[in-house]
């Protein structure tokens, strides 16, 4: 009885937890989906007749293709920038590293902060040859004008380098956190056979913690798919028409407001949001991230990283 | 608990409902209109309000010339907020006239046909399907401004054709370094040079059809002529207000000469901000003539339009304020601006209107003489081939174009990646796209 009035009351609390989450979902996630599906037939300049086919249009816009090359161009060089250099990094900050180690990880958060509009007027300046920091770098590679960098061409590389030094850091720390979670008694063993702290990392580390990868790479796919301020500053302010709609939710934006076609926005909204969907359903049913920890309890896992998170959950 | 609080939100909400209707029901009986202006038109557009007080309640918003087309179209999907009368870009009634936007409506019958004459052909632009569809605010005819004092020292002779200008040009590289003919950028390269060659590049010849041919001789022409001013560093390929150019060009008192529109006088090569030319040195010119023309065509770069919405309560009152800013004396020669000069700053487009602002441009020492002749005679000579088109061309010009200007140096190539652009763009707003 008194088992019966606990969980009641625990699922009251995760209600109340889950209400405010659910609200902005709700508002800002479901209603905006099932309002761009309505838009999608209306009648605008480009589909004059209104319809479903405003899907193809989207998809045989002259901006569509361009837009793909330059965004899976990007995400071709993040992606695998961003899991090899964070993984890698996570891992050496979770060797011992003395007594630096916090201001070592504080370190880690800071370019965290420059993100967005503040990174396009960083890597502005860095990669402005007359007021460059590294003006001597960019000399000794023959760059000694700003238009031998900033070309639509060059933009994957450095969208790219913005994006990767914006995101690292915080992802750096959250692997390190899942580091954390690793059992030091499995550590200990690993050491005891002989493993050295490479072999440690790889073998032993890295797969109990890889769950947390392969959350972060959906993460930062779904993100990277999605890239739109650093461009949309940049040709704006910085160097007009040089990345006119470059990504997709730049060619949705140019869409929806220059040409009024709403419809069009809508359905490539609602195409860019299945990969991302498929991403989400990929990380809930193939891995065991949200499992919570009776079921984890129920499978009886085998091993001591997901029982130490087990423990954290209950 | 959880209800209690649910009833006060009820109770607040009613409370602030409550106070937003009210209002509304308290003034049916005086026209009210929403007017948008940009920082220009600010002066005029408060001097209206004042002066209509008590007759019309005028609401004056300041919003940057390309608001109001991204804006309607939201507007159009909460069917509410559209301003009853707003200053915007001249191409922004292709677009707006457009039935799926619906932002402008037909004015022949709101003002006499006397209103209407008093522009002769000044609000051609304006017109489409038979019918009047804006009103032009002023005409941003190009023409030659030249400083007279760089003229007398180098011993120059104003150009009469294209190619005597671009001599000069080569003339400045090897005597004169660091010295200017303008700059390209913005609408420059358009304005200047591609619509006064009648180069076509957004000859709308119907609704459904624009004529775009990059590949003309009319375009190739001045790819070629003016390539070796670009090499050469004299014709910029920045824009003119680019901080960089006004402050080794401009400022430093290097530009020799410049096509540029007729409002480039009081708004690019006079204020302190921009160029600051000292009084006594410019004058203007009638435009080069292109090889083998009979007319030396000019090309607008602006020359902002006035359009009423079809959702104003009071399309008459609206259109009222565009009448005031294009004839009223109190607009055109008085009101002050932030800057301390008076009066409008571009040449009215309205006959009667710029008659009084003849006066006053004739009457300014600042020019070494008499601006205003030039400028009439090109007022007369506007390419009217080029026509408002329903894609955005401008955005165009500013971003595809000058990037692949800045990018390959090479005018061809802008002209190219230009058109192409514009092309599709043309096409996907339901154009056919000819080349004649």
């Amino acid at each position: 009885m008194a088992k019966v009035k606990r969980y009641k009351y625990r699922n009251t609390a995760m209600y109340l937890m889950l209400a405010p989450y659910m609200a902005f979902l709700i508002g800002f996630g479901l209603i905006p989906i099932v309002m761009a599906v309505f838009e999608v037939p209306q009648k605008s300049l480009t589909n004059q007749n209104g319809g479903w086919d405003a899907f193809k249009i989207v998809v045989h816009d002259f901006r569509f293709m361009p837009a793909a090359r330059h965004v899976l161009g990007f995400m071709a060089i993040f992606v695998p920038l961003m899991l090899f250099f964070v993984l890698a990094m996570a891992l050496m900050l979770d060797l011992d590293a003395g007594k630096w180690k916090k201001y070592v990880r504080l370190a880690y958060i800071v370019p965290a902060s420059i993100s967005g509009a503040v990174a396009v007027l960083v890597w502005y300046v860095i990669l402005q040859p007359t007021i460059s920091p590294i003006k001597m770098i960019l000399r000794w590679l023959h760059i000694t004008q700003a238009q031998q960098i900033w070309q639509t061409q060059n933009l994957v590389f450095i969208l790219s380098l913005m994006a990767f030094f914006t995101a690292a850091g915080q992802w750096i720390l959250i692997q390190y956190g899942s580091l954390q979670s690793v059992s030091h008694e499995i550590i200990e063993a690993a050491r005891v056979d002989g493993c050295n702290p490479f072999q440690l990392a790889l073998r032993i580390k890295l797969p109990l913690i890889s769950k947390y990868v392969v959350y972060m790479g959906v993460l930062v796919f779904a993100g990277g798919l999605q890239i739109f301020v650093e461009p949309q500053i940049l040709n704006q302010s910085v160097y007009q028409g040089i990345a006119s709609a470059w990504s997709f939710d730049q060619l949705s934006y140019e869409l929806a407001f220059t040409t009024g076609d709403f419809g069009g926005a809508s359905a490539l909204s609602i195409l860019l949001l299945i990969p991302s969907l498929l991403g989400a359903l990929i990380v809930i049913f193939k891995t065991d991230m949200f499992d919570d920890a009776t079921t984890l309890h129920r499978k009886k896992v085998k091993k001591h990283g997901k029982m130490k998170r087990a423990e954290a959950l209950s | 608990m959880k209800r209690k609080y649910s009833m006060m939100a009820v109770a607040i909400a009613a409370v602030v409902g409550g106070t937003m209707v009210a209002p509304i029901a308290a003034q049916a009986a005086k026209p009210s209109i929403t007017i948008w202006v940009d920082a220009p038109r600010l002066p005029g557009a408060k001097l209206y309000a004042q002066i209509m007080k008590g007759k019309v309640d005028v609401k004056v918003e300041l919003h940057g010339q390309s608001d109001l087309v991204n804006k309607v179209q939201l507007f159009n999907r909460v069917k509410k907020g559209w301003p009853d009368v707003v200053f915007g870009p001249p191409n922004d009634v292709a677009v707006l006239r457009n039935p799926l936007i619906n932002d402008a409506m037909a004015l022949d019958s709101l003002a006499p046909a006397s209103f209407w004459k008093g522009f002769g052909n000044g609000n051609n632009w304006c017109k489409a399907d038979g019918k009047i569809w804006c009103v032009k605010n002023d005409l941003a005819q190009t023409v030659l401004w030249y400083d007279t004092k760089l003229f007398k020292d180098f011993g120059y002779t104003v150009p009469k054709t294209m190619e005597q200008f671009v001599a000069m040009g080569m003339d400045i590289a090897k005597n004169h370094p660091g010295y200017s003919l303008g700059a390209l950028g913005s609408q420059g390269a358009y304005s200047s040079y591609l619509w006064p060659s009648q180069c076509p590049l957004n000859q709308e010849k119907s609704a459904t059809r624009v004529v775009i041919n990059g590949a003309s001789a009319k375009c190739t022409r001045v790819a070629t002529l003016i390539q070796p001013l670009i090499d050469n560093g004299v014709l910029s390929k920045t824009a003119p207000w680019d901080a960089g150019y006004i402050k080794d060009v401009g400022q430093a008192g290097k530009v020799v000469a410049t096509i540029g529109p007729s409002w480039f006088g009081e708004f690019v090569i006079r204020p302190a901000s921009s160029w600051a030319v000292p009084a006594g040195r410019i004058a203007t010119a009638p435009m080069p003539m292109w090889p083998g023309e009979t007319v030396n065509y000019s090309g607008e770069w602006g020359g902002g339009i006035y359009t009423v919405s079809p959702h104003s309560k009071f399309p008459k009152e609206a259109l009222a304020f565009a009448q005031f800013m294009v004839s009223d004396k109190r607009n055109i020669v008085s009101v002050l601006n932030p800057d301390g000069s008076h009066g409008a700053p571009t040449f009215p487009a309205y006959g009667p209107g710029n008659a009084l602002w003849h006066a006053k441009i004739s009457g300014d020492p600042y020019y070494a003489s008499d601006p205003f002749p030039a400028m009439l005679e090109q007022s007369q000579k506007i390419f009217s081939g080029e026509k408002p088109v329903r894609y955005d061309t401008n955005s165009a010009m500013e971003g595809t174009f000058a990037n692949a200007l800045s990018s390959s140096g090479k005018l061809s190539d802008a002209i190219t990646a230009f058109t192409g652009y514009i092309s599709s763009l043309a096409q996907q707003l339901g154009y056919e796209v000819t080349k004649s």
